[in-house]
């Protein structure tokens, strides 16, 4: 695994906006997309990246099994909403598909993948990891492979959720353009599928007392919502979504695994595995430096690294309501001064490609930048 | 190979319109949104394109939604997305403010096509062609890309906002991470 300096190709703003529809590659006047680096990894690294995820996803869903047997005890663990334990365990028994994930791994090229955390249910960096690294690549060195199939199994997962003949409308925070970039993305991979789509604002989504609408008054049976389970469960509409008057993507039963207590959960279903790292929802209960994580959060909010009582870095934001997770510390690698965290894509549980983020700092923000990879 | 094999967009990027344009409505097949004569004019120069903006200007004067309210406007159009307009006998009302126009070169009886586009309530295009409205797309990080073709509707009343509170509440504005 290894950083090299390449050049951008020449006009690449204007290709990727034109060809591709990648509108965010500048996010507040900061690079996002940042083609002057790319990483190049082994045959090998990308074999053992590929097994780490794929065994990381079978203890996911292992954990949820568990907890969904376990009941009231682990979901209180979890902070899980008690108005969710419903939806979550009903949608688990009624086998309902997943579509996708993320792992956020610490890897260096030598020691073992390690995850930082799991976005199981609202990850973004999709389309920047699909279609424009892939790009890239096919541009200035199509002979080389990536670890990239993301965009053909995402197709292939839209067609095995049974959507057929309904309408499913893609939905995310109104004028937000990395979510909505992401969330038009995946709808272009679902009509590429055969489905019927449609899209809608979060906000206009409307309530009748009896069924989701969308603004033309149509109901919404089956929604993909590139927003959190734990918002949408506490927010007004929240008991009818849960209700299951409507199809949900993610399924409920992401719940259990989007919330960072789970992370600690993992750790005590597979002490000392080498793909994670020791974590426990009490400080006490790990020995060194460790780092405090929300148990709900997004972006890199509010983490503290901490030496003993001694707070050595931390983010701020507005998460941390419900608790905490604590995790042992792990050096994120750094490559020229970049500090690298590769995001581990599962689409419909299976390892699906890579996209890496560089940070100027150790604790990934919003404000990283997505860099390119290949392998050979 | 751990690579796709090809990768097609039916929506992105440059393929949209071709997918998109059926209807007799709609812009013809070449029609790209700009949001003013200098992105117009890299792409067909400048003549083309002052008449191209000059032709919109007029649709959208002409045949713009009227309302009597902003509230009324910003319902259909969004917040902040409505302007005020003065009217011979003194009085005002509110329309949707210009954010651009799709152009087309292909010539179709002498006219080029060119309209003027919207920003809609959920931060879709919507193109106003001769009066009727029509989701073109969405507004993406500035620019506007085509993605769809429909005309626009009357919303039936029902209770909305019951969701995205929490995304303002939390800081960034985005849900996704």
């Amino acid at each position: 695994m290894q950083r090299e300096t390449v050049a951008p190709r020449p006009g690449w703003r204007a290709h990727v906006e034109q060809d591709l529809g990648f509108a965010f590659h500048t996010i507040g006047g900061e690079p996002y997309w940042d083609e002057t680096a790319c990483y190049r990894f082994t045959e090998k690294q990308i074999d053992e990246l590929e097994d780490a995820t794929a065994e990381l996803e079978q203890m996911a869903l292992g954990l949820v099994d568990r907890v969904i047997a376990t009941g009231e005890e682990a979901f209180e663990r979890l902070r899980i909403p008690r108005n969710a334990w419903d939806a979550i365990a009903g949608s688990w028994q009624a086998q309902e598909k997943n579509l996708y994930g993320r792992f956020d791994l610490a890897y260096d090229g030598v020691s073992p993948p390690r995850l930082l955390e799991y976005n199981a249910d609202t990850p973004t960096a999709l389309f920047e990891t699909a279609v424009v690294q892939w790009d890239w690549l096919q541009e200035t060195a199509p002979e080389r492979d990536q670890f990239n199939s993301v965009h053909e199994k995402l197709i292939e997962a839209w067609a095995n959720f049974g959507l057929q003949g309904e309408r499913l409308y893609f939905s995310a925070v109104r004028d937000h353009g990395e979510d909505n970039g992401t969330t038009e993305y995946l709808r272009d991979t679902a009509i590429q599928a055969g489905l019927l789509t449609d899209r809608i604002a979060i906000e206009d989504i409307g309530w009748d007392g009896r069924e989701f609408l969308d603004l033309d008054g149509q109901p919404i049976r089956a929604l993909f919502k590139l927003y959190p389970w734990e918002w949408l469960a506490a927010e007004e509409f929240g008991a009818h979504l849960l209700s299951g008057v409507a199809r949900v993507i993610e399924p409920a039963w992401k719940m259990v695994l989007s919330n960072k207590a789970a992370l600690a959960l993992l750790w005590e279903m597979a002490p000392g595995h080498p793909n994670l790292l020791a974590a426990s929802l009490d400080p006490s209960g790990l020995q060194g430096k460790q780092v405090r994580k929300p148990i709900y959060s997004r972006e890199g909010a509010n983490v503290q690294v901490l030496d003993g009582a001694r707070v050595i870095d931390e983010t701020p934001g507005a998460y941390g309501g419900e608790g905490f997770v604590y995790q042992a510390f792990t050096e994120i690698p750094s490559f020229d001064g970049n500090y690298t965290v590769i995001g581990s894509w599962v689409i419909a549980s299976q390892p699906a490609g890579i996209g890496i983020r560089e940070d100027a700092t150790a604790i990934t923000r919003d404000s990283s930048r997505f860099v390119p990879h290949y392998f050979a | 190979m751990k690579k796709s094999q090809t990768i097609k967009l039916a929506l992105l990027g440059g393929a949209s319109l071709a997918l998109a344009a059926c209807g007799d409505d709609g812009p013809p097949q070449d029609a790209r949104f700009f949001a003013d004569d200098k992105e117009c004019s890299a792409v067909y120069g400048d003549a083309p394109c002052k008449d191209a903006e000059a032709k919109a200007d007029e649709v959208h004067l002409t045949q713009a939604p009227k309302y009597e309210q902003r509230e009324q406007c910003e319902a259909e159009f969004g917040v902040g997305n409505c302007e005020t307009r003065q009217t011979a006998g003194g009085g005002s009302f509110f329309m949707p403010l210009l954010m651009g126009y799709m152009m087309g070169n292909m010539l179709n009886g002498g006219n080029r096509f060119s309209q003027p586009v919207y920003r809609g309530r959920d931060g879709s295009a919507v193109m106003n062609n001769n009066g009727r409205l029509f989701n073109v797309g969405a507004f993406g990080g500035g620019s506007g890309r085509a993605t769809s073709f429909r005309p626009a509707t009357q919303v039936a009343q029902v209770s909305r906002g019951g969701f995205g509170g929490s995304a303002a509440r939390f800081g960034s504005g985005g849900a996704g991470g």
